[in-house]
């Protein structure tokens, strides 16, 4: 057994949030505790999915007395059409992010609000994308790639450019299997087009779709996302921080990120250091000015310049809480509409800021990119202002914080990996370091995971038990979104302490490496940076995705975003494993294609598997990753 | 198969021969029967270390494999194979230790098999200092012996010790190249098991040096993974037994370089595919990061550490410059910039190749420098390396100092083209690199000529005198600071010295006055100043200051040391200690050995038994590590009486110390010839009785005083 006493468990971590929910009482705030217990029981037809109201003759209730809808559609038809219209909305938002980050890059120029901060990613992706690099002025260059980047969105003929990624047989099995992604907003509005009224109730076709919609989101708009905001704000690289509620400091004004889009975060980052602005926050009686964030826009920043993470999707609301929160700034996906009437219970200012997700009880400063200075020097302003409304008796932050290092792209990994290759007999930028450590058995895989907190489950205890439990059998996590922040919190990022929870194989790979035994590779929309690590491993390899013993992980997942992802993951050819089911299990057929023998499988190489056991769950994990390794004969 | 399987696999065979050969054993001997290695004060080393359990006899190590057989786990995960690895090798250690059974002695040259404690703490300051940068563990041989030699020697001229086992030493030994102790290329056996030996090595250091609880396997591992540099060059074929000492290899952090591709595979930084082996040196290098001193000397032969035990026979030498019979000397000067031509080297008088073979001849070097930060009080620090310096070129064998110097020059060398102008090329290049932060400029005048020796001599006897009449009067009294030394801390990371003018640091190698130039040449280094503040007892040497110190550059592992007392919060050691002294509590006196001498001492202990007590930065009241030339300082356990107190020392230590010793004890107890007084091996070894007898007999100062306030 392992010494576990550095983590911060999830018992302190909630003892913390019981703490602030006793302040809440105080102020009459609402919280989503409460809301879950109104909530439950859930309903049961949407739950498993077999509820359709997709046209006014409905709802209709699919149970054994009346199997069929008005139209005469079955139950496997309206939970595939469901799981596509899910579907649908992930990869509509993951893309539309994306989307925005090229508008944003589109008015990146010398000496702006926005600027090329990795020139050499963008040229090397102009490279790859064919367009003629030499002598051109970098600005020029973004412009073009930019609006290339863009018509991916809605261009007439041809499938998305960053395909040519992953490797042939991966590229194969999509296009036999009819499942290359074409433009973005296509594959959309296909999915929208296809589940109306009246069009396909073929589970099969549906399924595809899903499929198809995924990876336009994974291999198209995500990665997009990524690859430009590297290009505009850098490329991460390692980068210590720190994590949980206590990063908030008591007597700083406390600005909370929140959201996805790192475009407004940098720069209220940005304007937080401005030495004008903290002289500002000096003479409001401040000692200085904390910038902290929740969710994914707190993973990009965190990624790119060590800005504490002061919690992930659950703990929004806390940060309201603790009385010492100035302002909470949010850009879009994942914000409780909450916030707004929490925010009143308090003197923190709500301020939303795209018109994206617009919000009641909220101030809406509309963040532009060609204003972006203005608009954040704006916020930070207001914040400061606002510390003296502070109501001293309600200031409570819990004295929880770990450290992290976190950063790891895919750049970031390699160039870790070089650290440990010999020069007098490796090649360096490769992933070959990490397949040795795979295929020599002392690590055993990677677990890819990732995903949200859902009350449904006890929140963080799935992220962390399973990272526990597979850092002990050698297998080393990489990890986004929440579910990095959950490590984060508890300290399994840790670069001297968290080695020690792993078994002697990660452990020695820490040490020689230098790593936390938990990557953090940043936010969701980067869990495209996970495909191109998949990708460059089964090529390094030679083998195919299928059978690198690596799985994906999505054990507390909510959101649309998640079923997207998911639907990318699988098809990339990793299995995915969710702790939470996708409204899928009224149908044995689509479930049956999901995570069958003879579904998905067939096509790309890789299923679901749904378990809410969070044990089994891992142990299932950690069986599929020998059987591949068994099937590999190492 | 898996690399865990095979493994495993070498594992079980190593534990069922083993298993094998102690039933045997025990057929023909019993179950009392003891088992040990020779000049060992921790028992089986590895077992020791690992276990925290001492062996005696047959009869345990058979109860041992059990605890051997409980590490033998066999899931798949690193760490089975880890503790499979350590399993695999404690059977080999077993095996190798039922060859010594009954007073066997299982080894002839050139298999040394198991290596000593003073073995071990003899590699303590060079592997500290990087003088020995590395320890390469060879084993097997390349097909062709040539290239084995020459890996042998690419890693000899880096000054990274050598440890052959297996083919690799019948192809050096058949290759007529030079092995053992002596000249870093140790020869352990010609079975593969005997590369136990040098794992025994390194876990000693870890005990020795790193304070190590024997049984504290995780520390342990730590310790050699960060602290050791050792790593393993192993030729194809691999048998699985080989892989199995390999992954303890691994585990304890020692990466293992092959040309093996049958059933391998390849870990990073550990388990590294080499094939082409000309390249095993840089890989390895790489592989265990480790960075060597580089000194580009241009001369015509080569220049390692590895070769500073070299001796040269009589029958090798090309001319010797020998300070008994004819005038020779060697001295450093400081002068103006404007007298010294950066890099002159002047010969004056014949080169070696106008002198007949064999000759004895009359030879001085004259190193002068000059430099903004130069103090005179440097010039003896800087002499004082000439010898290792000269010493580490091969075939060039240096012995003395000042105008008592014998250097020799092999034929091999003058072969090899070989001039004295190249004596003053190492001295210039060493010089200029050591010290470059106080040397602006340096040259090299060498005469070789009886006539002008005779008149330099002179001149510079007089420099001699003066430097020892400031030494003489460089008291701790006289001075106002004294210094710390860590330099022992990459090995020995909680202990700390104190350096005063009358008490040099315990390896011998850092006196006062290096410590002032320490800290001079690098002003956050290892000797930091200790204002001479704060006294609490003048008797035991307590200060505030000191106490200060201490405790900050020991991490807060120690907090308190005096400088003159034995039993008073003594000053703690490193491992690398020249001499420890202990208590001898019949006569109520000390008992001094070092670690040259192997053999017993009253107390019933050896070197290394004593010297097991102490170390790693741990206080023991009644022991105590210290440099050979503390002993005749007027301050060596001065709170408890002086060296009065000594009545034992080795034989070959008292006549290295004889004079300064007497004259400290004429002074302080006003007793001729006090040295006599002390006993050696040859009038009593074991019985305090025979001491006591004797000590009785001379009249010995101790028995006058009073006893010990233990």
């Amino acid at each position: 057994m392992k010494d576990w006493a550095y983590l911060t468990t999830v018992e302190e971590m909630e003892a913390a949030t019981n703490s602030l929910l006793e302040t809440g009482k105080k102020v009459g705030a609402d919280s989503w505790q409460q809301r879950v217990k109104n909530q439950t029981p859930h309903c049961g037809f949407g739950e498993a999915g077999t509820c359709c109201r997709i046209c006014s003759m409905g709802p209709c209730r699919v149970t054994p007395k009346s199997p069929r809808g008005i139209c005469g559609c079955d139950v496997h038809g309206i939970v595939g059409r469901n799981y596509l219209r899910f579907t649908a909305g992930g990869a509509a938002t993951h893309s539309d992010h994306g989307r925005e980050i090229m508008h944003t890059l589109y008015q990146t120029k010398e000496g702006g609000n926005y600027q090329v901060k990795d020139p050499e990613k963008l040229i090397r992706i102009a490279k790859e994308w064919g367009v003629e690099t030499e002598g051109k002025d970098i600005y020029d260059l973004a412009h073009e790639i930019a609006e290339i980047g863009l018509l991916e969105y809605g261009k007439p003929f041809g499938t998305q450019r960053f395909l040519k990624r992953a490797p042939e047989h991966t590229q194969q099995l999509w296009h036999d299997a009819e499942i290359e992604p074409r433009a973005i907003d296509r594959e959309v509005s296909q999915s929208m087009h296809m589940t109306h009224m009246g069009c396909s109730s073929l589970p099969e076709a549906l399924i595809r779709q899903s499929l198809r919609a995924g990876l336009s989101d994974g291999w198209g708009g995500s990665m997009m996302g990524t690859e430009f905001s590297d290009v505009m704000f850098g490329t991460p690289k390692p980068v210590d921080t720190t994590a949980n509620l206590g990063v908030m400091e008591k007597d700083n004004v406390n600005i909370v990120v929140h959201g996805h889009d790192p475009s407004l975060s940098e720069m209220i980052v940005y304007y937080a250091n401005d030495p004008e602005m903290i002289a500002y926050a000096k003479s409001m009686g401040a000692k200085g000015i904390t910038v902290s964030g929740v969710c994914c826009t707190s993973n990009e920043v965190a990624m790119r310049h060590g800005i504490p993470m002061a919690g992930n999707f659950l703990n929004q609301e806390n940060v309201v809480l603790t009385g010492a929160c100035e302002a909470i700034v949010v850009d879009v996906q994942c914000i409780f509409p909450a916030l707004g009437p929490l925010s009143k219970c308090f003197h923190t200012k709500f301020i939303t800021t795209s018109p994206i997700a617009r919000m009641p009880d909220s101030e809406f400063i509309r963040f532009s990119a060609a204003n972006a200075g203005e608009n954040a020097k704006a916020i930070v302003k207001m914040a400061i202002e606002n510390f003296k409304n502070r109501k001293p008796e309600l200031v409570h932050i819990p004295d929880l914080k770990q450290n992290a290092r976190v950063g790891y792209s895919v750049e970031a990994i390699k160039k870790v990996l070089d650290g440990v290759a010999n020069s007098q007999v490796d090649e360096f930028g490769t992933t070959k370091p990490l397949i040795e450590c795979v295929h020599s058995g002392v690590l055993r895989g990677a677990v890819a995971m990732v995903g949200c907190n859902n009350p449904k489950v006890r929140p963080d205890t799935a992220h962390i038990g399973l990272m526990k439990k597979l850092l002990e059998n050698d297998i080393i996590l990489i990890v986004s979104g929440c579910s990095a922040q959950a490590a984060a919190k508890a300290g399994l990022m840790d670069p001297e302490k968290a080695k020690e929870y792993c078994g002697a194989g990660l452990k020695r790979v820490c040490e020689l490496a230098g790593i936390p035994p938990v990557l953090h590779m940043g936010s969701c929309v980067d869990i495209s940076r996970m495909m191109i690590l998949a990708s460059d491993i089964a090529k390094d390899w030679g083998i195919n995705i299928s059978q690198v013993p690596v799985v994906g992980c999505a054990p507390e997942w909510m959101s649309e975003k998640a079923v997207s992802i998911g639907n990318y993951v699988v098809a990339t050819g990793i299995e995915t494993f969710l702790g939470v089911d996708p409204y899928t299990k009224g149908s044995e057929e689509v479930t049956a294609l999901l995570q069958g023998e003879h579904g998905i499988k067939d096509w790309v190489e890789a299923r679901f598997v749904v378990e809410t056991d969070i044990d089994k769950l891992g142990d299932k994990m950690i069986e599929c990753i020998e059987a591949k390794r068994a099937a590999l004969g190492i | 198969m898996t690399l865990f399987d095979r493994v495993f696999g070498g594992n079980d065979y190593n534990y069922d021969r083993t298993v094998a050969a102690i039933d045997s054993a025990i057929a023909q001997y019993g179950e009392g029967e003891s088992v040990s290695f020779p000049d060992t004060a921790y028992s089986l080393p590895c077992y020791y270390a690992v276990t925290g359990e001492k062996i005696t006899n047959l009869g345990e190590m058979k109860a041992a494999m059990a605890t051997i057989k409980a590490k033998m786990t066999r899931n798949n995960r690193l760490h089975d194979a880890f503790e499979s690895g350590i399993a695999s090798a404690l059977c080999a250690e077993f095996l190798e230790a039922l060859k010594y059974i009954h007073g066997a002695t299982p080894y002839t040259e050139p298999e040394l098999g198991h290596l000593s404690d003073a073995f071990v703490r003899n590699l303590g300051v060079p592997l500290v200092t990087g003088d020995i940068p590395g320890v390469a563990v060879i084993i097997g041989g390349a097909d062709d012996p040539a290239e084995t030699v020459a890996l042998v020697k690419s890693y000899q001229s880096q000054g990274i010790l050598v440890t052959l086992t297996g083919e690799c030493i019948k192809q050096c030994a058949d290759a007529g190249y030079k092995m053992g102790e002596n000249v870093r290329v140790v020869p352990l056996g010609y079975e593969m098991q005997s590369v136990i030996h040098v794992v025994s090595v390194a876990l000693r250091a870890a005990l020795i040096f790193g304070n190590i609880q024997p049984g504290d396997f995780k520390a342990l591992a730590k310790y050699t993974m960060d602290r050791v540099r050792a790593f393993v060059n192993a030729y194809k074929p691999l048998s699985d037994e080989i892989v199995s000492y390999g992954a303890g290899a691994i585990c304890l952090g020692f990466p293992v370089v092959s040309n093996e591709t049958e059933n391998m595979f390849r870990v990073p930084k550990s388990l590294i595919q080499q094939l082409d082996t000309s390249k095993w040196n840089a890989t390895s290098l790489e592989a265990r990061d480790i960075k060597l001193k580089i000194t580009n000397i241009d001369i015509p032969v080569a220049f390692a550490t590895a070769f500073e035990g070299e001796i040269i026979r009589k029958g090798d030498m090309q001319v010797e410059v020998d300070g008994s019979r004819v005038d020779c000397f060697e001295l450093v000067r400081t002068k103006e910039a404007s007298e010294v031509e950066d890099h002159k080297i002047t010969v004056e008088g014949p080169e070696i190749d106008e002198i007949p073979v064999g000759s004895k001849i009359s030879l001085s070097y004259t190193v002068e420098v000059a430099g903004k930060a130069m103090q005179p009080d440097f010039e003896s620090v800087m002499e004082r390396k000439i010898h290792s310096w000269l010493n580490c070129i091969e075939g060039v064998m240096h012995t003395g100092q000042r105008d008592m110097i014998r250097v020799r020059i092999s034929k091999a060398d003058f072969e090899a083209g070989f001039k004295f102008k190249h004596i003053g090329e190492v001295l210039y290049a060493k010089v200029k690199s050591e010290f470059e932060a106080v040397v602006d400029k340096c040259q090299v005048h060498i005469v070789v000529d009886p006539e002008k020796n005779k008149e330099l001599r002179a001149a510079a006897n007089e420099v001699f005198d003066r430097r020892d009449a400031r030494l003489a009067s460089m008291t701790d009294e006289s001075v106002d600071q004294f210094y710390t030394c860590i330099m022992c801390q990459a090995f020995s990371p909680s202990h700390v010295c104190i350096v005063t003018p009358e008490r040099l640091g315990l390896c011998g190698a850092v006196s006062w006055l290096d410590a002032k130039a320490t800290k001079e040449l690098d002003p956050n280094g290892p000797c930091q100043i200790v204002p001479k503040t704060g006294c609490t007892d003048e008797r035991l040497g307590a200060y505030e200051s000191v106490n200060e110190a201490v405790s900050k550059y020991s991490h807060g592992a120690l907090e308190k040391v005096t400088l003159y007392s034995l039993f008073q919060d003594p000053m703690t050691s490193c491992g690398c200690f020249e001499c420890i002294c202990g208590v001898e509590p019949v006569s109520m006196g000390v008992v001094i050995t070092c670690r040259e001498h192997a053999g017993m001492t009253p107390l019933g202990m050896t070197f290394s038994e004593m010297a097991s007590m102490t170390g790693g930065g741990v206080q023991t009241p009644g022991f105590m590590g210290h440099g050979k030339h503390f002993i005749a300082s007027k301050k060596f356990i001065a709170a408890e009486g002086g060296p009065g107190r000594i009545v034992w020392l080795p034989k070959m230590l008292k006549d290295q110390m004889r004079e300064r010793l007497d004259a400290t004890a004429l002074e302080l107890y006003g007793v001729e010839n006090f040295t006599d007084m002390i006993a050696d091996e040859t009038i009593c070894t074991e019985d305090p009785e025979a001491l006591m007898n004797y000590l009785s007999e001379v009249g010995h100062p101790v028995l006058s005083m009073e006893p010990f306030d233990m």
